[in-house]
């Protein structure tokens, strides 16, 4: 009996013991994140997961201010532009050293934009050997080598870069405000190569110590960040890989964790309910919309593609399925972006008015059946997503909600989906008649959003859609330096693509962050870039 | 003895060569062009070209094969698309962390199941048989997910006394030795990492644990209410044995047979399991790296690690039948 009780009183014990949860000290920052970083080079990853952790260590020569995508200085204190936008001098702090403690000056600048421009820079190809691109330098600049926009980067002396451009570039500081345009230590990449990307040094507010393979990333504050009044006010900060969101909202409602991305919709309400924890929603930097096939003959008609626009009810969509994140969208850009059309006027929604515009388009019974240029006819499918997009939360119920609002029209249509791959393929090769789909920007410049999708007249992966004065407009803006001037040709573009009822843009999504009450300081920005240090404990 | 394992480890190979056929066709069975699919919405063809290449998909089916079957003899399962690391690297870095919650999991579904089994055969029919009965159904018929997110809200969230996930505490530090962290915990004497250690096993070892248990409890059971009613039990009986002893030393040794057949069959269900547990528990073993590889359509992670998994789950079949002899003296290998 005794021997049962010592037995009972040392489970007790143990109990206790392993029961006692941890007191955690309120220096250390923990993010909790939607999965692992993929590398923290940033110039070879595209992904939100690792620009997050890399944001906390790195800097590029401007950044976007606070919660937009308005440019400011960052590594570069000032700078200007030649007359014709082809040469960009940029004046460079004083006195920033990297983490490891070599000099940030202009050489090392020099060096970054060389290793991304040319395939032939040994820390360049030893990258592509091992299957990594520096996708995003191809993309906003045109591409490598010769292709390259920026032809020549010179270190004019210590403190000033001079970049110059084959041609002007209208986003070109937005371009270089984004995370693959971080400027890295030159020494540190020369000493580890490939495995750089586990071995980051930067200039930025926080140092890296550790990166736990499945499990976290450890950073510690910079005691000589350069910028005192934005100095971390946490010592540590941790992002940890928390794959599953109910599990990660688990860990936040714990403690365990004191901020997280990547809620499910439903848990939006959640979050707002409870007193311990608080909502912060990232300005919208995403629009989900519905695509037309232009091969099929009843969608080159216009008021056809009105009478959708008029059929569907955005507004009722957006509060019943976005969980209070969503906002109705009116046009492709984000309202948060500069070339946002603030005058357009958006179709309202009006059954009556889409089933006249069908009759008047010779559709009195309405659409079933489509054909296609070469003559095909088949009954209308509606292609709704496989996987969740942050534009899209509920790719499905949104297809069946859209689908039911045609049916109240007259237009019947079939509810299509396919594997994911498949349904890039089809869109890509100009397969889907009328599908769902959205892009999330990338820096915040209005390029990226409506002249991605509209400056190639007639390609298969935008439906054929062909609208040649459009794309000269959009080309324009491009060439262009003077925000005021691009701003206003992107209000036309968009007013042009609304009149046409090109596409019809259905909803913005702002992706929503919760956080403990606690925790103050967290500015969400619309590309992601979110900083830690002026994150502190109230 | 010798020459039977050297024959069952020769079966072996013909199974091997199955999984390996079985784990190259995946990216050739997923619709679509896996370097697309790969790639998402901002796949450019040069960027699709490259993969393809990588992958070597634009060589014929049966070349293909060769080269991958000649590569996993090397040694070499291929690089992550996404990260650009061996798989075999990272595998070795992740195991230990799948085999400490494995390795737990099992010693609690058999500390737990064979005594539930062996009590529920004893008093055959009883509340307790009842109630063991209900206890293993629900163990099997509960979806692994559902279980682990209701363990890690209830005891994490609601009552705060256990973490919900991961395998140790921010707060601590453990200097890695074997990756094993309760073990390395001991070897370094470090008595505030083992606490962290257990405290971040136990709800994901007991999530795991709850199919094996249920499956080897029902087995045991069975296993034991057939041999109770052989001859020799009653005989023992008669001979005025203590029921403990009829139980323990007569009954259980031949009862234990189909239980171990069962339990190593249950290691293939551990691993498939820790997929989920290592997902719901954020533990970052094999299976949440599955998980991930899978979402990112990862292709050579997903291949490398099925082939490792398999090759496990036929080994450790292959240990079980070999340990049949230590338990059961009357069984000859020749």
């Amino acid at each position: 009996m005794n021997g049962v009780r010592r037995l009972i009183g040392i489970l007790v014990l143990a109990g206790l013991v392993l029961t006692a949860g941890p007191v955690i000290a309120q220096t250390t920052f923990i993010f909790g994140a939607e999965g692992e970083p993929v590398d923290l080079d940033p110039a070879v990853i595209t992904d939100g997961i690792s620009h997050r952790v890399i944001t906390q260590m790195k800097e590029g020569l401007v950044k976007y201010k606070g919660n937009t995508t308005e440019i400011v200085p960052a590594l570069a204190e000032k700078w200007e532009t030649s007359a014709d936008g082809t040469v960009w001098t940029f004046t460079l702090r004083r006195n920033v050293k990297f983490h490891d403690g070599t000099p940030f000056d202009a050489a090392a600048v020099v060096w970054n934009f060389e290793r991304w421009r040319f395939t032939k820079h040994p820390q360049h190809e030893n990258q592509e050997k091992v299957g990594k691109t520096f996708e995003y330098y191809q993309k906003q600049f045109g591409g490598f080598d010769d292709k390259s926009l920026i032809t020549k980067v010179e270190a004019v002396n210590p403190t000033t870069v001079r970049i110059t451009l084959k041609s002007p570039q209208g986003p070109f500081l937005n371009n270089l405000g984004m995370f693959p345009f971080y400027i890295t230590s030159p020494t540190a990449v020369e000493k580890h190569g490939t495995a750089y990307g586990k071995n980051p040094v930067g200039t930025g507010a926080f140092k890296f110590v550790e990166w736990k393979v499945g499990q976290e990333v450890i950073l510690e504050a910079n005691k000589d960040y350069w910028d005192k009044a934005n100095a971390p006010k946490v010592q540590r900060a941790i992002v940890r890989n928390i794959k599953d969101s109910s599990q990660r909202l688990a860990a936040l409602k714990a403690g365990e964790i004191h901020g997280m991305f990547g809620l499910n919709p439903d848990d939006v309400k959640v979050v707002r309910a409870d007193p311990n924890l608080q909502l912060i929603l990232r300005p919208t930097n995403t629009t989900g919309y519905l695509g037309f096939n232009y091969k099929v003959k009843e969608f080159q008609d216009r008021r056809v593609r009105l009478a959708i626009a008029h059929a569907i009810n955005k507004k009722g969509i957006v509060d019943a399925l976005y969980g209070g994140t969503g906002l109705v969208a009116t046009q492709f850009q984000p309202p948060a972006l500069w070339g946002y059309n603030r005058d357009l006027k958006d179709w309202e929604y009006n059954p009556q008015r889409a089933r006249d515009l069908l009759k008047e388009a010779g559709f009195p019974q309405g659409i079933k059946d489509i054909t296609w240029d070469d003559g095909r006819k088949e009954p209308l499918q509606f292609w709704y997503l496989p996987v969740l997009r942050p534009y899209y939360p509920n790719p499905k119920e949104i297809g069946e909600a859209m689908a039911a609002d045609l049916a109240k029209v007259g237009i019947t249509v079939q509810l299509q989906t396919t594997d994911w791959a498949v349904y890039l393929d089809k869109r890509k090769n100009g397969q889907l008649s009328l599908y769902m789909l959205g892009w999330t920007g990338d820096n915040g410049d209005p390029d990226n959003f409506v002249c991605y999708f509209f400056c190639n007249p007639g390609a298969s992966t935008e439906g054929f859609y062909s609208n040649p004065k459009l794309a000269e407009v959009l080309l324009q803006a491009q060439r262009l330096t003077e925000v005021k001037k691009r701003a206003e040709l992107y209000r036309q573009a968009e007013q042009m693509i609304h009149d046409d009822a090109a596409r019809i843009f259905v909803a913005n999504n702002q992706p929503p962050l919760a956080f403990l009450k606690k925790v103050r300081g967290y500015v969400a920005n619309p590309t992601g870039a979110e900083h830690f240090n002026t994150v502190y404990f109230q | 003895m010798g020459s039977y394992a050297i024959r069952r480890f020769l079966t072996i190979v013909p199974v091997l060569i199955g999984i390996s056929l079985i784990v190259f066709s995946f990216i050739h069975l997923i619709p679509g062009d896996p370097a697309v699919t790969m790639l998402g919405e901002r796949a450019t063809p040069e960027r699709v070209a490259e993969i393809r290449a990588q992958l070597g998909l634009d060589r014929p089916l049966t070349t293909q094969y060769l080269i991958y079957v000649g590569k996993i003899l090397r040694g070499d399962l291929g690089a992550s698309i996404l990260r650009g690391d061996p798989v075999l690297l990272d595998l070795v870095r992740r195991f230990p962390a799948t085999v400490e919650l494995a390795t737990s999991a099992i010693l609690i579904a058999i500390v737990v199941g064979v005594p539930m089994g062996i009590i529920a055969a004893v008093w055959r029919n009883s509340l307790f048989d009842g109630f063991s009965r209900m206890v293993a159904l629900t163990g099997v018929s509960m979806p692994i997910f559902w279980l682990g997110l209701m363990l890690a809200w209830f005891f994490g969230v609601v009552l705060g006394w256990l973490p919900t996930g991961f395998r140790l505490g921010t707060e601590v530090t453990l200097t890695p030795v074997t990756n094993f962290h309760v073990l390395d915990s001991l070897l370094t004497k470090n008595p505030q990492a083992l606490a962290s250690s257990l405290r971040h096993l136990i709800l994901p070892a007991v999530c795991l644990s709850t199919i094996p248990m249920a499956v080897i409890a029902r087995m045991t059971r069975a296993s034991l209410l057939e041999v109770l009613s052989q001859d020799y039990i009653r005989t023992a009986e008669s001979k005025g044995l203590p029921q403990r002893a009829v139980i323990l030393r007569h009954a259980m040794r031949n009862a234990l047979l189909p239980v171990m057949t069962v339990t190593g069959l249950q290691v293939g269900r551990l691993l498939a399991g820790a997929i989920l547990t290592e997902t719901i528990f954020s533990w970052p073993g094999i299976g949440l790296w599955i998980f991930e590889s899978i979402q990112a359509r990862d292709y050579p992670i997903v291949q490398g690690a099925t082939l490792f998994i398999a090759t496990i789950f036929v080994t450790v079949n292959l240990i079980t039948d070999l340990l049949y002899a230590t338990v059961d003296p009357r069984i000859k290998y020749d």
